[in-house]
């Protein structure tokens, strides 16, 4: 699951941002974004690389919701619960979802093949329940929509 | 070609834009993406320009509806939309050009009267920047409502070689998104607004700090940057991405953040113009307040603070959300009542059952009954009612709604996303929630266990277990909210009181049901 | 005695810049420095504000939420560490509604808290129990069963704390320390809210991660979150000693906290000025040793090194000591006997000893450790600016633009130091650092050093000198300082003597091997950055031109305007906690105290008559002459004491050959150490645990040691060797160490206003402390050097002889670790063990490669002089072609490398510099297996019979 050339991947992306005062955020996403998570093993790499110590990284990555310790599953369901969607009832999108994912809120299937995850609030307030289904949005979500989302994620 | 223009707004992409906008590029159409118009319930939304540039709306739209739509007998026809309602009773500052320019477009930006502000702007030394943003009774759009020239004063009196400007984009209240409408549909005049700040205050570069939830929005004002960098120099300005943090909308959180650490909240003073990022004298203000300052200076601050009520001047984009028939951005004076904005704008509940309650500013923000709607749209009235404005998010729930759990939520969140700095804030969010859990008796079947368990101990045979009413439960949970307002460090603490004292207050009878619950021995 | 407890204010003093600040407190006015927080205000009118993340060592932080108060005309209930005073100013900090804020934020606190007070180990001394009580707490209406971290998992992996979970309130002071004041950033928070808690490092136990283990954060935690298992083993202290640690040069400050006789923590004093209340983890921790069961109880003696040890009383062991000193005085004369005092032990003692030496033995053959560490540096800045110290004081850093560190680690050398400058670096002042290795302040996290000239060990002199080219031919001297403060003329040679072209980083480049651009930015930041400070170590002196250098140094700072105010100066980082006092207290065979010429007849005649007999006007003997001497039958008798000859001198067997000629060989220390293998006198030595006295650490400043507990051997070391003068007819009858220091005052113009009640009454001195400076004199040189006009010295590069080739083709050079002291006679009596249980070879990878090394493998580490075996760390802090090791186990033996080239000047030894080979071994060499049975046989004892009343 680690990458072999972690060190490798780390060192090149460090050198983006290498000009960049605070740096560590940005280089976290792009590590995120290139090894789908953030191993353990990246933060004594990324702390090398900024001149930091192990244990700021780690305080770091472990502070955002965002920073992945663990590989997600191969599709990611981010399904908003806060107010808005509350009051246009997300509650029961959320239930239907759970069941034909087979996978509760904030849970990875046990096949790996989709992480089901609550966000609070994409800014779609107006038109909500509302999802990000592998980082593409979806709007008043409905029962048909749910069969779409389902059906994707399970190819 | 016919033109056709279909806004790429993430909201509007996410009920189907971008479907339809192949579908008109396949049946022939120039397409042009614009910002949203910023009515939700007219989306998917396509506009087509006439012979003599007008411009015919249809809403909502599915991509199966392109014929209709290009030979004009689509049902959904809505005509001008400028004569809607919605849009005829705005009042666009900030928003005049979102939804009808393109976002990316430098044409489009400086024929609709962009970059006049920085023209004005750049004309007049700093101090004379500082007073016409004074003079516009500009005030914090994030929440605080503080003096927005007042701040620039202090930056710009500050002695540093190096003092920053940053925007705060960490829009993350549930029911606002006027931010991300703006960045996505007008970056342009966000960055022209920080260009005036790094102006007048002395500072030469700036960060937009926008949470990754706006993923649309973070692409657009990178692009934004690279094709405006020769206008903006010599300020410069970067992205930086939040990576899920709700407290980093706490300015002092966010400057943590983008120093790259921890996104704990400071204790202030020092005040972050005085000494913010990276230890500098930092200009930090909301998307909305930089975005509203290329209107002030272009125009003139009288022209934007003849609007307004009392001490809240200008404009504020008021974001209609929830279960609310039209949905949506509608900028409009300070001083209209919160029963209009629901009603008479947002048309009501869009489920078409009664409006029970409103939630005003985000998820700290206080609950209203309908009784309460002649309440006008103004900090101080807010304030008073024990309510705040915010980012001015409007939340609209019909009667189907259990304020308790409401209640619970707010506690809920404020635990999921505390920093976990302060003591009230970190053990209390999680205690209120455990509070309201036995007030709403869902764990009640773990109290039963918690009794039988205590019982099951020998010395515990003959104890007396003392239960503790509901009404005993509220009082500590008031108490647990006025440690919580009183004792927290910033605002995630100290007002996720007010939806939970609102919800109280409001809405008793929610609070009722559970039954009494045995004490803990002690 | 008494328990002195610390008066905790709350958040940092506030520096008097302007007019005081005048408000209101509970309707009590008080007048306070601009910036101080309300919470200090308080405190300081004796108002105890309610407070757990506040402490006044750390910067405030404003979580806990317990310090509230009202303002009038301000809304809300502003915390009071970090809101600042103002002006007129109405504060109230005890209401109705503050008392139930502050009781409402107790219970949530409780409520995630195990209620095991009477069991818990800080019972009595925790602030969250304190404050508790304080804020009236009576009731947590959560209950228990909420959401918790009662069930965490205790770490106990540090040999001397415990990390629980359980007892932590997330107060953050641990990770504020390790940041603020450790500087190693190893703590954080993992996670955010209610699951927020402290982490060392990636959350891993403490031993593993990145702390070093200096004590800040078990300082820090206002709970029992943090402690020393040794307070979890005796109990919280009852009383405490305030004394000073018997370690490296920086002289820390600590209070000796103790439960009746017993010694249960050290803990550093916020008042001390050396330490301002940080530590390490030697002083901190490493005081096991004290009562370590290889301590040597009783007098012991034998006719040979190759009988056992006889146990004798003390009357008997003084007797002999005596009666063969005079006996070989008699039969080879009066010069045959020397002694060697230490710089471990204090300065009462070590004057004791040399007067022992010129007053009893009637010589000058007295000599001390500094000569094979510091001697260099009393030679070379006497030579330059008149006096044989430093000219800062430590506090001098803060006001530091450009450090430079020549020679000298002291992240691990003098850790406390490091520290504050760590500090000053991370504020944004410049570094540059000179050292064949790569050391942590060339980058650690949130330092690094702006330049790094890694140079090849040995060309010291020629890398200053490049830079005196740089800056004398760029112009970037400073003509109107040289001009006032210095000789001009002597200028003049000296920028003549730098500037020829043969001296410039380019040409010398090759010599040095360091890169002339890098040189050059380097020159010029140190004479156009500000305040330059350089600071330097035995990397500087451990050199056949160790002289030379530290003379290049003060060239260096007087031709930029470098000394005589804050934030400048040379300063020399010493290693022994007393090697300072050592020095100044006429240690050297040449000097009386005070650094006085043996042949100054005024001096010699202020001590002739003191002491009622005429003296030596020749100066005596060094250690290697002594050794020399003794292989050439001339030489036969030494008394050392609290040294290790044979372990920290250069070429072991020469050292063992000198020591073996000798007829008695007397050996005063805690342990059977190894010169003591060569001993026929036993005597045991005391503890700093367990004397009255004073150490000088390298800032100048006398400090009081103070007795903790009753010495375990009997005597105090003072005592112990007025006993043998006494034997020896002298008619000393000193009582108690402070008659000592005023005959010390007495003859010493320097320390003239140096007296106990002086040093009770101000804490501590830097001398010199005379009527003109009664309290001592923290910068020297202030308004014209010491000697009068600074003086340039021209400092040829000479290259040493030690040169590498075929055989060996590698740089050795040798320095310390963090956890170990010296020969390690202490620490490797310690827990420190568990951080550096044996020296190591480090040695660059490419060198590994070469010969087939690998990480961990036993090599062999040969020179022309000798040859140990250790095992390898596979590194890249070293360059190639140099290798790297530790001296600090005599099982490794790393002198028995070294080669007896020394300074020109001083014959301090050339450890710095020895020409070696590397190759894979199976294991320990022949010498280590025979030095090893040897040194079994030598120690052994036999019991003492009880004498037949």
């Amino acid at each position: 699951m680690i990458p072999d050339d972690l060190d490798t991947i780390v060192g090149r992306l460090a050198e983006r941002f290498s000009a960049q005062r605070g740096a560590l955020l940005p280089l976290l996403h792009a590590i995120q974004e290139e090894v789908g998570w953030v191993p353990d093993a990246a933060t004594p790499l990324g702390a090398r690389a900024l001149n930091l110590s192990r244990a700021e990284v780690h305080g770091v990555v472990t502070f955002y919701h965002d920073f992945r310790r663990e590989p997600a599953g191969r599709h990611v369901v981010k399904l908003c619960l806060a107010e808005a969607c509350k009051a246009r009832g997300v509650g029961a999108i959320e239930a239907a979802l759970a069941d034909r994912l087979g996978v509760g809120i904030d849970k990875t299937r046990a096949d790996g093949q989709v992480s089901f995850e609550a966000v609070y609030c994409l800014g779609l307030c107006a038109t909500g329940p509302n999802a990000l289904v592998d980082d593409r949005p979806v709007s008043r979500l409905d029962a048909r929509k749910v069969d779409r989302i389902v059906a994707q994620v399970s190819a | 070609m016919t033109r056709a223009y279909i806004s790429c707004d993430m909201a509007s992409v996410a009920l189907g834009a971008d479907d339809i906008a192949e579908a008109l590029t396949a049946a022939g159409c120039t397409v042009i993406r614009t910002g949203a118009r910023g009515l939700f319930a007219i989306e998917p939304l396509v506009e087509i320009e006439t012979t003599d540039g007008a411009r015919i709306a249809y809403g909502p739209v599915e991509p199966e509806d392109v014929p209709a739509i290009l030979d004009d007998t689509h049902p959904n026809r809505i005509g001008d939309l400028a004569t809607l309602p919605f849009f005829a009773k705005q009042q666009r500052f900030t928003f005049a050009r979102c939804g009808i320019t393109d976002p990316l477009s430098m044409a489009d930006y400086t024929a609709h009267d962009g970059w006049k502000g920085l023209a004005a702007a750049r004309a007049l030394p700093p101090q004379a920047v500082v007073d016409a943003v004074k003079a516009s009774g500009l005030r914090g759009r994030g929440g605080a409502g503080f003096p927005t020239g007042i701040k620039w004063q202090t930056v710009l009196d500050a002695a540093s070689p190096e003092k920053f400007i940053v925007c705060n984009a960490d829009e993350g209240d549930s029911g606002t998104f006027a931010d991300r409408m703006l960045m996505e549909g007008d970056p342009y005049c966000l960055l022209e607004g920080m260009a005036i700040a790094g102006h007048a205050v002395g500072a030469s570069h700036g960060y937009i700090y926008v949470r990754s939830e706006y993923p649309f929005a973070i692409r657009a004002l990178n692009a934004a940057i690279e094709r405006a960098g020769p206008i903006l120099a010599p300020f410069t300005v970067e992205v930086r991405v939040g990576a899920g943090a709700y407290v980093c909308g706490e300015e002092t959180a966010l400057l943590e953040s983008i120093e790259g650490k921890r996104g704990q909240v400071r204790a202030k003073p020092p005040l972050p113009a005085i000494q913010g990022l990276f230890g500098q004298p930092t200009v930090i203000n909301n998307v909305l307040s930089l975005a509203a300052i290329p209107f002030i200076l272009a125009e003139g601050p009288e022209r934007y603070a003849e609007v307004g009520f009392s001490r809240s001047r200008g404009t504020m984009p008021v974001q209609l959300a929830g279960n609310v028939k039209n949905g949506g951005l509608f900028e409009i004076g300070f001083g209209i009542t919160l029963g209009e904005l629901v009603n008479d704008i947002g048309g009501g509940t869009e489920s078409g059952r009664p409006v029970r309650a409103v939630q005003v500013g985000g998820p700290l923000g206080a609950y209203f009954p309908p009784s309460m709607f002649d309440l006008a749209f103004d900090y101080e009235a807010f304030a008073a009612a024990g309510g705040l404005i915010g980012h001015a998010g409007i939340t609209v729930f019909d009667d189907t709604v259990d304020m308790a759990a409401m209640a619970r939520f707010a506690m809920e969140f404020c635990a999921v996303e505390s920093c976990g700095k302060c003591t009230p804030c970190r053990i209390g969010s999680t205690r209120g929630v455990e509070t309201l859990d036995r007030i709403i008796g869902d764990r009640i079947k773990g109290a039963a266990q918690r009794e039988q368990a205590l019982e099951a101990m020998p010395q515990m045979r003959n104890a007396k277990v003392k239960h503790r009413s509901v009404d005993e439960e509220i009082g500590v949970l008031r108490d647990l909210c006025e440690t919580m307002k009183f004792g927290s460090l910033c605002a995630l603490g100290g007002f996720t009181p007010y939806p939970v004292l609102s919800a109280l207050d409001h809405f008793p009878e929610d609070f009722g049901g559970a039954r009494a619950l045995p004490q803990a021995a002690e | 005695m008494g328990w002195i407890g610390e008066i905790d204010l709350g958040t940092k003093p506030m520096p008097v810049t302007g007019p005081l600040v005048s408000l209101t407190i509970d309707g009590q006015p008080v007048d306070v420095p601009a910036g101080t927080s309300i919470m200090r205000a308080a405190a300081l009118m004796g108002t105890n504000i309610p407070k757990l993340c506040a402490t006044d060592t750390l910067e405030s932080f404003g979580s806990c939420r317990i310090c509230l108060v009202e303002i009038d005309g301000r809304a809300g209930y502003p915390a009071s560490c970090t809101t600042p005073v103002t002006p007129g100013m109405v504060v109230r900090t005890q209401t109705d509604k503050l008392a139930k804020l502050r009781k409402g934020v107790m219970e949530l606190y409780i409520s995630d808290h195990p209620l095991d007070c009477l069991t818990c180990s800080a019972n009595g001394d925790c602030e969250l129990q304190d404050q508790a009580g304080a804020v009236g707490l009576r009731d947590v209406r959560y209950g228990y069963d909420g959401a918790n971290h009662l069930d965490a998992a205790k770490d106990e992996s540090n040999p001397y704390f415990t990390f629980d979970p359980a007892k932590c309130i997330v107060c953050s002071r641990c990770v504020r320390a390790c940041d603020e004041v450790q500087g190693t950033l190893a703590l954080t928070v993992d996670g955010r809210g209610f699951s927020s808690h402290i982490a060392a490092s990636q959350d891993e136990d403490f031993l593993s991660s990145e702390c070093v283990s200096c004590g800040a954060c078990v300082q820090a935690c206002p709970t029992s979150a943090l402690i020393e298992k040794e307070v979890i083993k005796v109990g919280t202290p009852d009383k405490a000693v305030i004394t000073t640690c018997a370690y490296c040069g920086v002289g820390c400050t600590f209070r000796a906290e103790m439960r009746g006789e017993q010694l249960v923590r050290m803990v550093p004093w916020k008042d001390g000025k050396a330490n301002r209340g940080h530590s390490c983890v030697k002083g901190r921790f490493a005081w096991g040793y004290a009562n370590h069961k290889e301590r040597i109880l009783n007098p012991m003696i034998r006719a040979s090194v190759h009988e056992p040890w006889r146990e004798v009383s003390w009357e008997e062991a003084i007797a002999h000591t005596a009666s063969e000193f005079r006996r070989i005085q008699s039969t080879y004369g009066t010069r045959a006997v020397g002694g060697i005092t230490s710089s471990r032990c204090t300065n009462e003692e070590t004057f004791l000893v040399q007067k022992l030496i010129r007053q009893g033995f009637g010589n000058n053959n007295v000599d001390t450790c500094a000569r094979v560490c510091h001697s260099p540096t009393g030679y070379g800045l006497k030579t330059t600016f008149g006096t044989s110290a430093g000219t800062q004081d430590f506090d001098s850093v803060q006001h530091s633009d450009v450090i430079l560190v020549i020679g000298a680690n002291p992240t691990d050398g003098h850790p406390v130091f490091a520290s504050r400058m760590k500090r000053r670096l991370r504020q944004g002042a410049k570094l540059i650092v000179i050292d064949p290795r790569r050391t942590d302040l060339v980058r650690s996290p949130h330092i690094e050093a702006a330049h790094h000239l890694s140079l090849r060990p040995g060309t010291n002199v020629a890398v200053l000198t490049a830079m005196a080219h740089v800056i004398v031919t760029e112009g970037l001297f400073d003509e109107a300082y040289i001009r006032e403060r210095c000789d001009w003329d002597e200028y003049e040679d000296w920028a003549a003597f730098v500037s020829e072209d043969h001296r410039s980083p380019e040409a010398s480049a090759e010599i040095t091997g360091v890169d002339p651009d890098e040189l050059r930015k380097a020159a010029r930041l140190y004479a156009t950055g500000g305040n330059g400070a350089i600071y330097y170590g035995l990397g500087v002196t451990e050199h056949s031109q160790g002289s030379s250098t530290v003379m290049a140094i003060a060239n260096l700072a007087m031709a930029t305007g470098n000394v005589g105010r804050e934030g400048v100066g040379v300063n020399p980082l010493r290693g022994q906690n007393n090697v300072q006092g050592a020095c100044d207290m006429g240690s050297f065979p040449h000097e009386f105290s005070g650094y006085r010429h043996v042949s100054d007849p005024e001096a010699r005649a202020m001590f002739e008559d003191a002491w009622g007999v005429p003296l030596d006007d020749e100066p005596g003997l060094r250690i290697p002459n002594m050794l020399d001497a003794a292989t050439d039958g001339a030489f036969k008798a030494l008394f050392i004491q609290g040294e290790d000859i044979l372990q920290s001198d250069p070429n072991t067997a020469h050292v063992a050959a000198g020591l073996a000629a000798m007829e008695c060989v007397v050996v005063q220390d805690l342990f059977l150490n190894e010169t003591a293998n060569y001993a026929h006198v036993f005597l045991p030595g005391s503890t700093f645990l367990e004397k009255d006295g004073t150490f000088t650490n390298a800032e100048r400043r006398i400090q009081r040691v103070r007795k903790v507990m009753s010495p375990l051997n009997g005597f105090a070391d003072w005592e112990i060797v007025q006993m043998v003068a006494q034997a020896m007819g002298l008619g000393w009858n000193y009582t108690h160490p402070s008659e000592i220091m005023d005959e010390i005052a007495a003859l010493t113009p320097s320390f003239a206003n140096v007296h106990y009640d002086a040093l009770e009454e101000h804490g501590s001195l830097q001398w010199p402390a005379t009527a003109a400076a009664p309290l001592g004199t923290p910068t020297m040189h202030l308004d014209g050097f010491v000697r009068g006009k600074g003086r340039f010295v021209v400092t040829d590069y000479v290259a040493t002889d030690e040169k590498t080739g075929p055989r060996f083709p590698l740089l050795l050079t040798t320095g310390r670790i963090l956890s170990h002291y010296n020969v390690g006679a202490q620490t490797r009596r310690t827990d420190n063990v568990a951080w550096h249980p044996e020296d190591l070879l480090e040695i660059h990878p490419h060198d590994a490669e070469n010969r087939g090394l690998h990480d961990g493998q036993w090599v062999s580490l040969r020179s022309r002089a000798g040859e140990t075996t250790l095992r390898a760390l596979v590194t890249e802090r070293v360059a190639p072609g140099v290798v790297y090791t530790t001296f600090h186990h005599p099982t490794t033996q790393a002198n028995v490398i070294t080669t007896d080239f020394s300074d020109w000047a001083t014959n301090c030894p050339e450890y710095k510099v020895t020409a070696v080979q590397v190759s894979p071994s199976n294991g320990p060499s022949d010498w280590q297996e025979s030095y090893e049975a040897q040194a079994k046989r030598s120690r052994r004892i036999e019991p003492r019979l009880e004498p037949a009343e």
